[in-house]
């Protein structure tokens, strides 16, 4: 194990905002060329979870394990706090999240965006930065676009974009916080096909969504979570196809 | 008057003497900002709508005071106003000289000037942004062009106006310090006399501040109670 | 053409030091403006009232009472400071506040009260998601703040930047009062000893006139800069 380090491990995640628990104890385990989706009704706390694993939230509880490496903690008078920002900051190098609201960075080009974490978070040179920004945005269809600042771009270009951004930190893991929720039903189409790609090359990932097909076509793992709890998990031909739980069942009717 | 005195006893620097020095700047003050506040809304109200018309001579002058008022420091056009009213040919044979001879007048017509030209932009920037719609309505109703300005655009230009107002309240209330420079015996000016009298630089002017804050507190809080009232029909509806 | 009674070069000279002035106070009260900002958004209950009492009162009192405060405040200050010394430990050292250090040190730490308002309004208005994508992409909080904060934050606060600049450099006129020989103080000096108030005076509104027009030009053209990528504003 030592020599191949898990690329993500959480154990029993909790995490309550307030007077509400949002998760109960969840755990999850993304070994190299997983592909696991969080599904789940609004609520059930598939972002939340998603968004403790890069520590955007802090979890009240649990252990998070990147590339082998615990995640240190310590107690403040603001609740649960990392001990060491230095090594969320290494860890999070290691985890790049593509964003449902895109979050391109509105006062940066295209490709300005790809390579200003590679260069200033990686230490990458800007040449080389700038070569393997050019290949990513043509993997995702946007050569013609690296110029162009995010405001000019159609929401389908804006995300496919993002994940070029995301791609370009070479990460272990790739985490997706509902990427096609906020683009036209006509430009999903392209973004899923870019995951699709990233899922055959043997990419890490952990996607929360709502596009069954694509937990169907691509996952590994399938999570349904609900109310902060896991409900059901397994391949997706056991979860989405034969799903035991009532809740999953009624979850998954409306749209088969 | 026993608690008075009681309570001034025991400090050298605020003897009833010199509550009366403040007492009689604050009055100077308040007149100063008053009078200068009431004649330039008078003359910032016509000026304000002749600064929107297409008549390149009426809104190009009306422009050029506004820009070239609000464009230099209030200081200048005091000492303008102050050292050169004397220059006016034959006004010193006229039933004005007596008063403009003293700081108060120049101070009064330099403050009005300024907040005039403040004020012209504030209502002019109103009156620009009222909604398109409002006024193809009045339009389509018949109303003239005088009587749309009057009953439609002006009403709601007014309160729209009103936060950027009282801002400029508050500034010609801290401008208005100024007065003293040239030797007005204003809140401040009494400060300065408190000041050079006993050489205590901390208590003359902290209680000036203080005096000066609760006026600001004053004026914001008259202005909040108006928004409150006059724009709650901009406020979503609440319960 | 226009005679200036020997005042000229002394005229340019007081308008040298305006500009000086009004440039190092902007300096200083963007400084203090950012500092007040991230203290007014920081969780330390201590700093956040400290930073409200600091832009309340300064913004509630007129400039020139609170120059003279500062001003004749300080230099007793000193004077107390320095007697002490000489009763104690018999260090005979006096202190004569600098007029211009003291008018830079006033109009800043007045005017950083205003841009602590300015920016943190403007670091409200940056986009949330923005910061979050720094953050999850290994970016440790400086590199955020220099990076996406900051130069997203700026696009806000330039409108009011630029009027904080034009009242302050009409403030800079105040400092004539407490002893600083700018372009006002030579004016009204020379309007006094030469009986011609309009020969002095309206050159330097002129002047004032001057450098709020060049500023406004320089205002729009960095504004047109920071609105990159925003589509036509």
């Amino acid at each position: 194990m030592a020599d191949n380090p898990i690329p993500l491990e959480v154990r029993n995640i909790k995490k309550r905002f307030g007077d509400t628990e949002v998760l109960k104890g969840l755990s999850l385990q993304a070994r190299k060329g997983d592909v696991i989706t969080l599904i789940g009704a609004s609520g059930s706390g598939k972002s939340t979870f998603l968004r403790c694993m890069n520590l955007l939230e802090q979890p009240d509880e649990g252990d998070l394990i990147v590339h082998g490496e615990t995640v240190q903690f310590k107690q403040t008078r603001h609740g649960r706090e990392p001990a060491d920002w230095k090594q969320v900051v290494r860890m999070r190098a290691k985890l790049s999240m593509v964003f449902q609201s895109f979050n391109l960075w509105a006062h940066m080009t295209l490709l300005e965006n790809v390579i200003e974490a590679p260069i200033h978070v990686l230490g990458k040179s800007k040449k080389e930065a700038i070569e393997h920004g050019h290949t990513l945005l043509e993997r995702v269809g946007l050569t013609e676009r690296a110029d162009a600042y995010p405001a000019q771009m159609s929401g389908g270009q804006q995300q496919r974009g993002a994940i070029a951004r995301a791609l370009a930190m070479d990460p272990e893991v790739m985490l997706f916080d509902e990427p096609t929720s906020a683009l036209d039903p006509e430009l999903v189409g392209d973004v899923l096909k870019v995951m699709h790609g990233l899922a055959d090359e043997g990419r890490t990932m952990v996607v929360v969504t709502h596009e069954m097909g694509f937990a169907r076509d691509v996952s590994s793992q399938v999570i349904y979570l609900h109310q902060g709890l896991v409900e059901e998990a397994g391949p997706p031909q056991d979860v989405l196809v034969n799903p035991t739980s009532p809740r999953l069942k009624q979850f998954l009717a409306p749209k088969y | 008057m026993e608690w008075f005195n009681a309570l001034l006893a025991g400090n050298r620097i605020f003897t009833p003497n010199t509550i009366g020095f403040y007492w009689e700047g604050l009055v100077t003050t308040t007149q100063l900002v008053f009078l200068s506040l009431l004649v330039g809304l008078v003359l910032a109200l016509p000026l304000a709508i002749l600064r929107g018309s297409k008549h390149k001579w009426i809104k190009l002058p009306i422009y050029a005071f506004t820009y070239v008022f609000r464009g230099t420091p209030l200081l200048i056009q005091l000492y303008i106003i102050y050292y050169g009213v004397v220059f006016f040919d034959g006004i010193q044979e006229t039933f004005l000289w007596p008063m403009l001879r003293e700081a108060f007048y120049p101070a009064l017509i330099a403050f009005t000037l300024n907040t005039a030209a403040y004020t012209t932009e504030i209502f002019h920037g109103a009156i620009k942004s009222t909604a398109r719609g409002e006024i193809e309505a009045a339009r389509a109703y018949g109303m003239s062009p005088g009587l749309t300005m009057r009953r439609i655009i002006l009403p709601s230009a007014f309160r729209r106006a009103l936060p950027a107002y009282g801002n400029e309240v508050i500034f010609m209330l801290h401008a208005s310090a100024i007065a003293s420079v040239v030797t007005l015996m204003d809140l401040t000016g009494a400060a300065r006399f408190v000041y050079a009298r006993y050489y205590a630089p901390f208590e003359a002017f902290l209680f000036a501040a203080a005096v000066y804050l609760c006026l600001t507190f004053a004026i914001l809080f008259f202005f909040r109670y108006l928004e409150k009232r006059l724009l709650a029909h901009l406020r979503p509806q609440s319960g | 053409m226009l005679d200036l009674h020997g005042y000229g070069p002394r005229l340019l000279e007081g308008a040298g030091v305006t500009i000086q002035l009004a440039v190092l106070s902007l300096i200083l009260a963007i400084v203090l403006g950012l500092l007040t900002a991230s203290a007014k958004m920081s969780r330390n209950w201590l700093l956040h009232k400290v930073a409200t009492l600091y832009t309340t009162v300064i913004r509630g009192v007129p400039d020139l009472v609170l120059m003279m405060l500062l001003f004749f405040g300080g230099q007793m200050g000193l004077n107390v400071l320095t007697d002490m010394l000489y009763d104690r430990y018999g260090v005979d050292w006096y202190v004569n506040l600098n007029a211009f250090a003291a008018g830079v040190l006033t109009i800043g730490f007045i005017f950083g009260a205003y841009m602590g308002e300015t920016f943190r309004g403007a670091f409200m208005a940056v986009d949330h998601g923005q910061i979050e994508a720094g953050k999850a992409y290994g970016m440790s909080p400086w590199l955020v703040f220099r990076r996406i904060r900051f130069p997203l934050m700026m696009r806000h606060a330039l409108p009011g930047l630029s009027n904080n600049w034009m009242v302050l450099l009409k403030t800079t006129a105040l400092v004539s009062v407490i002893g600083l020989t700018d372009m006002v103080r030579v004016a009204a000096e020379a309007s006094r000893a030469t009986h011609e108030p309009f020969t002095f005076l309206l050159p330097v509104a002129a002047i004032y006139l001057l450098i709020a027009s060049v500023s406004e030009w320089l205002f729009a053209r960095l504004q047109k800069r920071y609105n990159v990528g925003f589509g036509e504003h």
